[in-house]
């Protein structure tokens, strides 16, 4: 693709800001009406969906040229898909998040790189994960655990534990948890472990497309071997690229492709898990972007005109996972769930996509101070998501706030209830 | 294609150190975003001049900081508050874009006295939601709820389906903080007198008519950074709880609403019915619609297959032609019992029919919303992408179903030619005013900017338009095209010569970008045919005024 191929999408933008505020319908209050991290931090035009569809469309027409500012401008954005959401509630011509994406990808085709998304595309080249951290290490989160290494043995669920799960100590025992909770089901897990890499998701945002393909070719070929009846993830941004980028690619995985949430819920529903011990706690649920709106699977690549596109094939977000996570938390006994304003399709990001952590920093924990915020407004005793980026900068916000509020997995939810196994313990 | 105006370095600092470096651009790129303004512009190209720079102030001192900046260096200004619109880009090559988001607060609601005092980025769904928990509510303007309320009440138009309760914008306006073209500081209106925002007429300066005349003027006298507004009674829930985001909605409706979709057999039922209706005082929001409208709403693609299908198509177009839609909101049971008992009679002895649609939930969420909120307004958009609006004037509401009638005649005209969407042609938009005598009507076409044959038709269809109105003795938009202004004021009294007049003497230096408010300039008339363009020779020679006066 090119992004001349958008230019359509591109001029269709009628400039209506629909793309910066929460769809209409759910605004709820002045102060978290808005759900554009980046035009609410940088004010700009430039910095919305539409400013961004009207930067490409100035470039193709030749009315203004890519440049280091303008292409800081295309990367201070965490690919959340909130304007995609607000822009499809009236439109059925423009996919902006794809426009989004062409844009990184003419970046890097023109030479316009963030030198920190260059380390990370080269942590990926030499170590094949996104944090800098040495392939060797990838597979001791599972140190001790009764898993099978799919490199010498066929297994009944994949699991594939993503970048983050594998080597933030931080999330350690959510992960060891996680795959401790599948085989207290009763499940045949295996895992890569050193051989396991990374989904690739992060190099296609960044416009790094061919990496991104590169590792599409690796992970379908391990999920062939492990002869896997399901591949199941921990990682939302893992969940989206398979169930999303990965068919677009022309990758379909061969199996069923789960998110942790999603199996978690069905083991409670079949009584194969049960939960126990009580969690008395008043909690909030963060909505991560690629489980919920980015997290909506492929559906086709419609070739015609949009505007005849049915709305079948209208890619909306509404078919994201929302209630999985949700009924893990209605299930936990004595806990009670308290939506925030911003949910479900119109969630508000955490911060962290995108590549905005890595290169913009501070812009991704002021984005998190936000949602921390929100959340705390419910008057929850705590806010629990289900993606290892948010839980990681909305805590780094929480702390930086000094609110000390509690950030949770859902897992970790989970495995309070379950009663957390000795084994999976760090 | 010639682009690169550019601000001075000299300039460009000062503008740096009136808002901060972070909050002015001179990037091509970031101008451009300010640049693409393609709704209700019916220029081809849709790009309108590209701004020097564009600043965010953050308060009504920045505001005037960047304002003297443009004095000094003979630049202009063109300020907005949430940018919808070709209305707000610049018309000159030498603007600095004043773009107010950061200027977002509500400062104040007066619940008592139903008072709020807001800045220029609110927008009228933040408005509603606050005012909603305080058990009032705020007109929305028809150009939805992305639009901001201090925009349409002081510079531009406040029209919404809610006129009926709530009125419309300007007339909500009880004061206002106005930064002149030359940096000046004036507060309309009571809050000058330092006794709150409750009069905009006094104790204090009232200058409203030159302020903002009948349509505003578009940041061509200054900027607006505060504004007070009326706001109205809402016995609703604090919050309406909806599932789902439009198509999808599905609301808890509280049981002190009624909505109607009411037919009658022909125009003159209709316009009686709604006569009536206004003398009886009732209705929360009300509009005149059809079955067609509602369908290339909510659904253009089942409305492309009708529209090829004949039977279909004369079965909306004139079978449920004379449609009328309206809310009934009661602070009680007996309140609503009694209002819907009214409605009904009416509906009865101009023998109508009714649907009431709360009571099908999936309709009753979609249209609750829709019309409290305005959410479904941008769906304009979705049928081609873009729409512009013609012939928008205000009259009793009786000559405004004429007015419907003949912008319905010019578009199937158009859509015959392939030159706008085919919409079934009876599209317009119309609000209520109050007690109901006047109105406003405006006819509403969807095009797609893709299509070069839409393009190309655009500007002829709109003098066309134009020429009708003329001949019809109305207000065809003259107030904010240029081309209309120019064609029209010599008709009306040389009203623009006025507004220039009020323009220099508020703007001595030209610093404010006045080409939405009093410039002028020719259509381009070889793109119509010779027949429409002797007709309107005919008329302007018959009716335009002299020196003298106004023609014999």
């Amino acid at each position: 693709m090119a992004l001349s191929n958008y230019r359509r999408d591109m001029e269709g933008c009628s400039r209506c800001s629909s793309c910066k505020w929460v769809p209409f319908n759910q605004i709820k209050s002045w102060q978290f009406a808005k759900n554009c991290p980046s035009i609410c931090r940088y004010n700009f035009h430039a910095y919305s969906g539409s400013g961004r569809m009207i930067i490409g469309l100035s470039m193709l027409e030749g009315r203004s040229e890519l440049n280091d500012t303008v292409a800081e401008i295309i990367y201070k954005c965490q690919l959340c898909g909130a304007c995609d959401t607000a822009c499809k509630v009236y439109r059925d011509d423009i996919d902006l998040t794809e426009v989004l994406l062409e844009l990184r990808a003419h970046c890097v085709e023109q030479g316009y790189l963030m030198l920190e998304h260059m380390a990370l595309i080269d942590s990926l080249k030499r170590e094949d994960n996104v944090l800098g951290e040495p392939k060797e290490k990838r597979g001791e989160w599972a140190d001790g655990l009764p898993l099978i290494d799919i490199n010498t043995e066929r297994c009944e669920v994949l699991f594939h534990a993503g970048c983050r799960y594998s080597y933030d100590p931080e999330l350690r025992e959510t992960v060891r948890g996680a795959a401790m909770l599948l085989i207290e089901a009763g499940l045949r897990v295996g895992i890569a472990g050193r051989e396991e890499s990374c989904c690739g998701g992060r190099a296609y945002e960044l416009g790094y497309r061919g990496e991104a393909e590169n590792y599409a070719e690796d992970i379908l070929s391990r999920v062939k071997a492990s002869g896997a009846k399901m591949l199941v993830t921990p990682c939302a941004d893992g969940y989206a690229h398979f169930k999303y980028l990965y068919p677009r690619m022309g990758k379909e995985i061969p199996c069923e492709v789960l998110h942790i949430t999603q199996l978690l819920e069905r083991l409670i529903r079949e009584g194969r898990l049960r939960f126990r011990e009580e969690v008395p706690l008043l909690l909030t649920y963060h909505d991560p972007c690629h489980l919920g709106r980015m997290g909506e699977p492929f559906l086709i690549d419609w070739k015609g005109n949009k505007l005849e596109r049915p709305m079948s094939l209208k890619r909306a977000g509404r078919k994201g996972e929302y209630e999985a996570p949700r009924n893990i938390i209605r299930a936990l006994p004595g806990a009670e769930l308290v939506e925030m304003e911003r949910i479900r399709e119109y969630a508000w990001c955490c911060g962290a996509g995108g590549g905005v952590w890595e290169a913009f920093p501070e812009f991704a924990t002021w984005t998190a101070r936000e949602r921390i915020e929100e959340a705390i407004a419910t008057g929850a005793d705590g806010l629990v998501t289900a993606c290892p980026w948010c839980v990681s900068v909305l805590r780094e916000a929480s702390r930086e706030m000094g609110t000390d509020f509690p950030v949770y997995d859902v897992v970790e939810m989970a495995l309070k209830s379950v009663g957390l196994p000795e084994t999976a313990r760090a | 294609m010639t682009l690169p105006h550019v601000i001075s370095d000299d300039a460009y600092k000062e503008l740096e150190e009136a808002v901060g470096k972070d909050n002015v651009s001179r990037e091509p790129a970031v101008l451009d975003g300010y640049a693409w303004q393609p709704t209700i512009n019916d220029d081809p190209a849709k790009w309108v001049k590209r701004p020097v720079a564009v600043v965010l102030p953050g308060s009504t001192e920045e505001v005037q900081e960047v304002v003297r900046v443009c004095n000094r260096h003979g630049l202009k200004f063109k300020a907005f508050s949430t940018g919808w619109g070709v209305y707000s880009g610049p018309t000159y090559d030498n603007v600095v874009q004043i773009d107010l988001r950061r200027m977002n607060r509500i400062l104040d609601i007066d619940e008592k006295n139903l008072i709020v005092v807001v800045e220029p980025y609110v927008c009228g769904a933040q408005l509603q939601a606050e005012a909603m928990k305080r058990g009032l509510n705020c007109h929305i303007i028809g150009a939805g709820p992305v639009c901001s309320p201090l925009a349409s009440a002081t510079s531009g138009w406040g029209v919404g389906w809610d006129g009926i309760y709530m009125s419309y914008g300007h007339r909500n306006l009880l004061g206002a903080e106005w930064v002149l073209p030359n940096g000046e500081l004036l507060r309309v209106g009571s809050c000058d007198s330092g006794l709150g925002w409750f009069s905009p007429d006094g104790p204090g300066p009232s200058l409203r008519g030159l302020m903002r005349g009948s349509s505003g003027a578009l940041s061509g006298l200054g900027v607006f950074t505060k504004c007070a507004l009326k706001l109205y009674e809402w016995p609703g829930p604090p919050q309406i709880k909806v599932d789902g985001l439009l198509l999808d909605a599905k609301a808890e409706i509280p049981d002190n609403i009624r909505f109607h979709l009411c037919f009658f057999p022909d125009r003159k039922r209709l316009a009686d019915a709604v006569y009536d209706i206004g003398e009886a005082e009732i209705g929360y929001l009300a509009t005149r619609t059809s079955v067609a409208s509602f369908i290339y709403t909510f659904a253009p693609h089942l409305l492309r297959n009708i529209a090829k299908t004949v039977t279909f198509r004369a079965l909306l177009s004139r079978g449920l032609k004379w449609g009328f839609a309206i809310m009934l909101v009661g602070a009680s049971r007996d309140e609503i019992e009694y209002q819907e008992a009214v409605l009904r009679a009416i509906i009865s002895e101009h023998k109508g029919l009714s649907i009431e649609t709360m009571q099908i939930i999936p309709i009753g969420s979609m249209m609750l919303m829709n019309f409290l909120r305005v959410t479904a307004i941008p769906l304009v958009f979705r049928m081609g992408g873009l729409f512009s609006t013609a012939l928008d004037r205000n009259d009793t509401w009786d000559s405004q179903l004429d007015w419907a009638e003949v912008g319905e005649r010019i578009k199937s005209k158009w859509i015959d030619r392939g030159g706008i969407l085919d919409d079934l042609a009876d599209n317009p938009f119309m609000a209520l005013y109050e007690s109901n005598m006047w109105a406003h009507c405006e006819e509403i076409f969807q095009y797609d900017a893709r299509d070069p044959k839409h393009l190309a038709s655009l500007e002829p269809m709109f003098i066309e338009f134009s020429i009708a109105a003329i001949e019809r003795s109305m207000e065809p938009f003259s107030s904010t095209d240029y081309r209309m202004r120019k064609l029209v004021s010599p008709l009306m009294g040389n009203y623009n010569e006025w507004q220039k007049k009020i323009s220099e003497s508020f703007d001595p230096s030209r610093a404010a970008d006045t080409g939405m408010y009093c410039d002028e300039m020719d259509f381009d008339f070889s793109k119509i045919e010779p027949e429409l363009r002797a007709r309107l020779n005919r008329i302007v020679e018959k009716f335009k005024w002299t020196e003298d006066g106004p023609p014999s």
